[in-house]
C-alpha cells in the first residue's frame, strides 16, 4: 500500500473509503419476447470516509442501501462508478491486492439467525477470516479467537458451540467478533441491531462504540431506525430509490434536516415524549418501483412540495447551508 | 381456584448464569432424536444383523455358498415335517443351503447396495454444486444431460448399461450408479441453490472464500441432510434393482448368490417347494423394509435440528 | 364497560420436569373502544398469551385461567366450539409479516371473500361489493384490479392492509394486533399506525396493540401492560407509564433507548439477558439484573399488587420521576 496516494480529509485523518458515483443496475429478464428490463437499485452514489468516522446510510426498503452495502464489500463490481480503497481503485487491482483489500473492509449482516452457519461451530465460523487470509498457525488463530470472543462478551467455552444454541443478541455479537478478527479498517453494519429487542439492542451498540473507541474503525452503518442512527452516527446520508438525497453531519440533519424525504421520515418516526412527536406530514402511496422509476426527482409523485420542474429534470446534491441535499426546491420550502 | 386444565406445579431452578442447556455433542443429540423413533431402532437392529452376517459370513454361515448336496435337494426348512436340522431354511433345486446362500448374498446386495450410493452421491454432489454455482452454462448443460437421463426409466437404462458393458457383480453395480445419478444431482443442486441466497454464504464471501471453499466448505454440509436421507432410499432402491436384474439374468450371474438370482432361479419350483422363493424374497423385503425406515428415522433426526436453527 | 377480563392466565408447554411456563398468571383487561399496548420483549410471552385468547395454543401446549370474560361470555365455562364461535366473529388478530399470514395461492378478493362467506353469510353481488368496500376501507388504491392480485405482486405494507381489512370485515368488537409494524418502514408504518387508529375510533373497536416499540404505544395507546418472561411487571395509564415509570423493568427499558441517552457515547444498557426456560431464577424474574434488587427479591415472588390506579409487580416500586429527554 503506497502511503503517499492515500488521501487526507480536511482534519488531517486519513480517509479509508472513498465511493465515487457508484452506479450498479441489474438486468432482468422478462421472458423470451419481452425486452431485458433494467432495475436500477444504485444511481450514482458518493462519499468519503475517514478513520474512525461512523456514516449512517438511512433509508426504506428499495433504497438501495443492501446494494450499496454488496458493493462496499467487493461482493458485487459496479455497473459504472469507483470504489477506492486507500486510494486504491478496487477495479485496478491485482489479486493480491484485492486479498488485501477485503481484510480491510468486512460485514455484520442484518439477520443473526441466518448469517452463521448452521452447521459449524461458531469457533471454526471465527476461524474461516483467518485460515483464508492470514499466514497464522493453528495455535495462534485459536489465541486471536479467544481474545476476541472475549471481547465481544461471550464465554470462552462457546467456540464449541453451535448458532442454535445462542440468542439473537449472542449470535450478533458472534457475527461481530467475525467483522473485527481481521481487524479491518471499515465495517459495513446492515441493520445490524434491527432484529434485537430493546435492551439488547442497547448492548450491541455499546460493544459497537467500544469497539471503534477501541481499534479506530469506521462504519458504514445501515439503519431505518433514526433513533439508532443519532446515536451511532457522526454523518447521516439519506438515500431514496437508489440515490442520496441529502448528506450531513449528524448534528445539521437531526435539527435542521432539508429535503421533504427527509424531514417525512424524521416526522413518521414515533417518538415517546409528547414534546418531541412532530406533525405527521403525509406522504401518501409507497416506493416507486426500481424497475420503472418516475421522471426527474425520483420523490416527485409522494412529495408535498413538487413542481413541474421536478417531474421533468433530476435534481443533483448541491451544497445547502452545510449538508448535501438533492432538491429543486430548497429555497421555496426550507425555513 | 378454577383450572381448564391441570398444570404442573413449577420447581425454579437455581440463578443460573446465561443461556443454553448443555451442549450435547451433535452425535448424541442426533442418536437421542434418531433412537425415539421405534421403527427406526427396530429397523437399525436388523441391519445390523444383515450386516454382521455380510462381514462374518465365512464364520456364521454353515455351509459354503456353492456347494451342492445332491442327495438333498429341494429339502424343506427345518420346522417342516421333512426338514433336516443341517440345513435350517431348507436347500435349492440344486441342493444348496439357502441359508448359507443369504448369508453370503447379503454380501453381495450390501455392497451392491453401497458402491452404487456411492458411486452415484459423489458425482451427483459434486455436478449439482457445480450446477448450482455456475448456473447459466455449465449449471444449464449439466441439466440438460441430466434430463434427458430422467427421461429413461431407470432399469431399461441399467439394462441397456449392462447390455454393453455385459452382466456381473461391477457392472450391476455401474449401471444402478448411471440410473441413480440424477436424482442426486437435482437435489444436491435444488438444496444448493436455496442455500447460496442466504446470508451466511454472503458472510463467507465477505471473509475471502474462494469458490471451492463456499462449494464445499460452506454449501455442502448444509445440503446434506436430504442427500442422506435420500441416499439411504437409493440403497434399498439399489437392492432391488440388483435383486431385479438378477431375476432378469441380466445381473449376477450363477454360482455367486445374490438374492435375486436365488428369486429368479426358483421361478419354476414356486408350487413345489415355496420356501426357495419366500425365504430369500421376505429376505430382501425386510432387509429393504429396515433401510427405508432408517432413512425415515434418519430425516426425523436431522430435520428437527435444522428447523430449529432457522 | 369492561369488554375482557382475564384474570390469572397461565400457558405451559412441554410436561413433567421439562415444563415450560410462557406465560405466568396474567390479568389483562380491556374496554369496549379502548386502544392498550402491551410491551415486551421477546420471552415477554405477549404474543402467546393473545394466541390462549384466540384459543391458538395446541396440545401439548396447555393453557388456564381463573377468569376470561369476554362480552359478558363466560369463556371457561363453554365448549370448545361455542368459544370458538365467539371468538372467532367477536375477535380479530392481525400478525406481524402479512406476506406470510396471507395464502399465496389465491388472490386477496377471493381471501376477503371466504372471510365474509363464512362469517356473514353473504352471497353474490352483495358479497362482491362489500369486498371493494373493505379495500377501499383500508385505502388499497386502485381497489377493483387490486381484487384480483396475489400477495406477492403487493409490497408488505399492502398485504398488511389486505390483513386489516380481512381482520375488520366481520365487524369484530375486539383487534389483536401483534407487532403489526415492526416488518414495516416508517413511512409505511405510519400509514398503517393511523388507518388503526382511525378504524378504532370509527366503529369503537378495541384494540389491543402488542409489540416493543415503545414509541408506539406512547403514540397509540391510552393504557398499556409491560410484560417480562411471561409475567405483567407494570400496568399503567399513557403518559404516565413512561413519564413515571413505578417497575424497574420499564425503568431499565425505557434508559436503553438511544432517545434517552442523547449526547452519551453509551447507552444505559440492562445487562443479562431474559431468562430462558432453564434459567428461570428464583424470587423475582428481574432480580439478576435488576440494579435495585435487595435479598427479599431473590427469594421471594412478588405479586401484582395496585399502585395509584396502576399495578406493579415489585416490592421496592419506583417513586422518583424519570427525567424525560436529554
Amino acid at each position: 500500500m503506497s502511503t503517499q496516494r492515500e488521501p487526507v480529509d480536511p482534519s488531517g485523518q486519513p480517509i479509508i473509503l472513498q465511493a465515487q458515483k457508484l452506479t450498479r443496475h441489474y438486468q432482468l429478464k422478462q421472458g423470451l419476447f419481452a425486452p431485458k428490463a433494467t432495475v436500477k437499485a444504485l444511481n450514482g452514489v458518493s462519499f468519503s470516509l475517514a478513520k474512525k468516522r461512523s456514516l449512517a446510510v438511512v433509508g426504506e426498503s428499495g433504497c438501495g442501501k443492501s446494494t450499496l452495502a454488496r458493493q462496499l464489500t467487493m461482493i458485487e463490481t459496479p455497473t459504472s462508478g469507483q470504489l477506492l480503497i486507500g486510494g486504491v481503485d478496487v477495479a485496478l487491482a491485482n489479486r493480491a491486492e484485492i486479498k488485501s483489500m477485503r481484510s480491510r473492509v468486512q460485514m455484520v449482516f442484518q439477520n443473526p439467525y441466518a448469517s452463521l452457519n448452521p452447521r459449524k461451530q461458531i469457533g471454526a465460523t471465527l476461524d474461516e477470516p483467518l485460515l483464508i487470509n492470514t499466514a497464522f498457525s493453528r495455535s495462534e488463530r485459536a489465541e486471536k479467537i479467544a481474545a476476541i470472543i472475549d471481547r465481544v462478551g461471550l464465554r470462552p467455552e462457546y467456540v464449541r458451540r453451535y448458532p442454535h444454541m445462542f440468542s439473537g443478541g449472542q449470535r450478533q455479537r458472534v457475527a461481530i467478533a467475525r467483522a473485527m478478527i481481521l481487524n479491518p479498517q471499515v465495517v459495513v453494519a446492515d441493520e445490524p441491531v434491527s432484529a434485537l429487542d430493546v435492551s439488547i439492542q442497547a448492548q450491541i451498540l455499546n460493544l459497537f462504540m467500544d469497539l471503534q473507541d477501541e481499534f479506530d474503525t469506521s462504519y458504514v452503518f445501515i439503519s431505518h431506525n433514526l433513533s439508532v442512527v443519532q446515536h451511532v452516527a457522526d454523518e447521516v446520508m439519506v438515500m431514496y430509490l437508489g440515490a442520496v438525497v441529502e448528506h450531513g453531519s449528524k448534528d445539521a440533519l437531526f435539527s435542521r434536516p432539508f429535503h421533504p424525504y427527509t424531514r417525512a421520515l424524521m416526522n413518521a418516526t414515533p417518538a415517546l415524549h409528547e414534546a418531541d412527536r412532530r406533525i405527521k406530514i403525509h406522504i401518501s402511496g409507497e416506493l416507486p418501483s426500481p424497475l420503472n422509476p418516475p421522471s426527474g426527482c425520483a420523490f416527485h409523485q409522494r412529495c408535498p412540495y413538487a413542481t413541474a420542474q421536478c417531474q421533468l429534470e433530476l435534481p443533483q446534491l448541491r451544497p445547502w447551508e452545510g449538508s448535501q441535499v438533492a432538491c429543486h426546491r430548497l429555497e421555496q420550502i426550507s425555513g | 381456584m378454577h383450572t381448564q386444565h391441570d398444570l404442573t406445579p413449577l420447581t425454579p431452578a437455581d440463578n443460573s448464569e446465561e443461556f443454553a442447556p448443555v451442549a450435547v455433542a451433535p452425535l448424541m443429540e442426533f442418536w437421542l432424536s434418531f433412537s425415539a423413533n421405534r421403527g427406526a431402532l427396530l429397523a437399525s437392529l436388523f441391519f445390523t444383523v444383515v450386516v454382521v452376517c455380510a462381514l462374518l459370513a465365512g464364520v456364521l454361515a454353515p455351509h459354503s455358498p456353492i456347494e451342492q448336496y445332491r442327495e438333498h435337494m429341494l429339502t424343506p426348512p427345518v420346522w417342516d415335517v421333512a426338514g433336516n436340522a443341517d440345513f435350517l431354511f431348507g436347500t435349492d433345486e440344486l441342493g444348496r443351503d439357502i441359508l448359507s446362500r443369504l448369508i453370503y448374498g447379503a454380501r453381495i446386495s450390501l455392497l451392491i447396495g453401497l458402491t452404487s450410493v456411492l458411486l452415484s452421491l459423489l458425482p451427483g454432489m459434486a455436478l449439482g454444486l457445480l450446477a448450482a454455482f455456475y448456473p447459466k452454462r455449465l449449471g444449464v448443460v449439466i441439466m440438460r444431460v441430466m434430463d434427458v437421463m430422467l427421461a429413461l426409466p431407470s432399469l431399461l437404462l441399467a439394462i441397456c448399461v449392462i447390455t454393453v458393458l455385459g452382466p456381473g457383480l461391477i457392472n450391476t453395480t455401474i449401471a444402478i450408479a448411471i440410473g441413480n445419478l440424477p436424482g442426486y444431482t437435482r437435489l444436491t443442486r435444488a438444496a444448493a441453490l436455496s442455500e447460496i441466497g442466504r446470508e451466511y454464504v454472503t458472510a463467507s464471501r465477505v471473509a475471502g472464500a474462494s469458490t471451492w471453499r463456499l462449494m464445499f466448505n460452506a454449501v455442502l454440509p448444509n445440503c446434506m441432510a436430504p442427500l442422506i436421507v435420500n441416499a439411504t432410499l437409493g440403497f434399498s432402491s439399489s437392492v432391488l434393482e440388483a435383486a431385479a436384474l438378477g431375476f432378469l439374468g441380466l445381473g449376477v450371474q450363477a454360482p455367486t448368490p445374490e438374492w435375486g438370482a436365488m428369486l429368479s432361479a426358483a421361478r419354476d419350483y414356486i408350487q413345489r417347494a415355496p420356501w426357495v422363493v419366500t425365504i430369500p424374497g421376505m429376505t430382501v423385503l425386510l432387509t429393504v423394509l429396515s433401510v427405508n425406515l432408517m432413512g425415515d428415522g434418519l430425516r426425523d433426526a436431522l430435520d428437527p435440528r435444522l428447523k430449529r436453527g432457522s | 364497560m369492561s369488554l375482557l377480563t382475564i384474570k390469572n392466565l397461565c400457558v405451559e408447554f412441554g410436561h413433567g420436569r421439562q415444563a415450560f411456563r410462557a406465560v405466568d398468571g396474567v390479568d389483562l383487561a380491556v374496554g369496549a373502544g379502548e386502544l392498550i399496548g402491551v410491551a415486551g420483549e421477546s420471552g415477554s410471552g405477549k404474543s402467546v398469551s393473545m394466541m390462549a385468547l384466540m384459543g391458538l395454543i395446541d396440545p401439548p401446549g396447555k393453557w388456564s385461567a381463573d377468569q376470561m370474560l369476554f362480552d359478558g361470555h363466560d369463556l371457561l365455562n363453554m365448549t370448545v366450539q361455542q368459544r370458538r364461535k365467539i371468538v372467532g366473529r367477536d375477535v380479530a388478530m392481525i400478525f406481524q409479516d402479512a406476506s406470510t399470514s396471507l395464502n399465496p395461492s389465491y388472490p386477496i378478493g377471493f381471501q376477503i371473500r371466504e372471510v365474509l362467506k363464512l362469517h356473514m353469510n353473504l352471497r353474490g353481488a352483495e358479497l362482491d361489493r362489500r369486498v371493494l368496500d373493505l379495500l377501499e376501507w383500508v385505502e388499497i388504491p386502485d381497489a377493483k384490479n387490486r381484487v384480483h392480485a396475489y400477495p406477492h405482486q403487493l409490497s408488505g405494507g399492502m398485504n398488511q392492509r389486505v390483513m386489516i381489512a380481512m381482520a375488520i370485515s366481520c365487524e369484530p368488537k375486539l383487534l389483536i394486533a401483534d407487532e403489526p409494524t415492526t416488518a414495516l418502514d416508517v413511512t409505511i408504518q405510519a400509514q398503517i399506525m393511523e388507518l388503526l387508529l382511525r378504524l378504532q375510533k370509527q366503529r369503537n373497536m378495541a384494540l389491543i396493540m402488542i409489540t416493543h416499540d415503545l414509541a408506539i404505544i406512547a403514540e397509540m395507546a391510552q393504557r398499556a401492560y409491560v410484560m417480562y418472561a411471561g409475567q405483567v411487571v407494570e400496568q399503567q395509564a399513557l403518559p404516565a407509564l413512561f413519564e413515571h415509570p413505578k417497575h424497574p423493568y420499564t425503568e431499565a427499558l425505557l434508559a436503553a433507548i438511544p432517545e434517552h441517552n442523547k449526547g452519551a457515547r453509551r447507552l444505559a444498557a440492562l445487562k443479562g439477558i431474559v431468562p430462558g426456560q432453564y434459567d428461570r431464577p428464583k424470587g423475582c424474574l428481574l432480580a439478576p439484573r435488576c440494579q435495585y434488587a435487595q435479598a427479599r427479591c431473590k427469594s421471594e415472588v412478588p405479586s401484582l399488587q395496585n399502585v395509584d390506579a396502576g399495578h406493579v409487580r415489585c416490592f421496592y416500586p419506583l417513586s422518583y420521576l424519570l427525567s424525560t429527554g436529554g
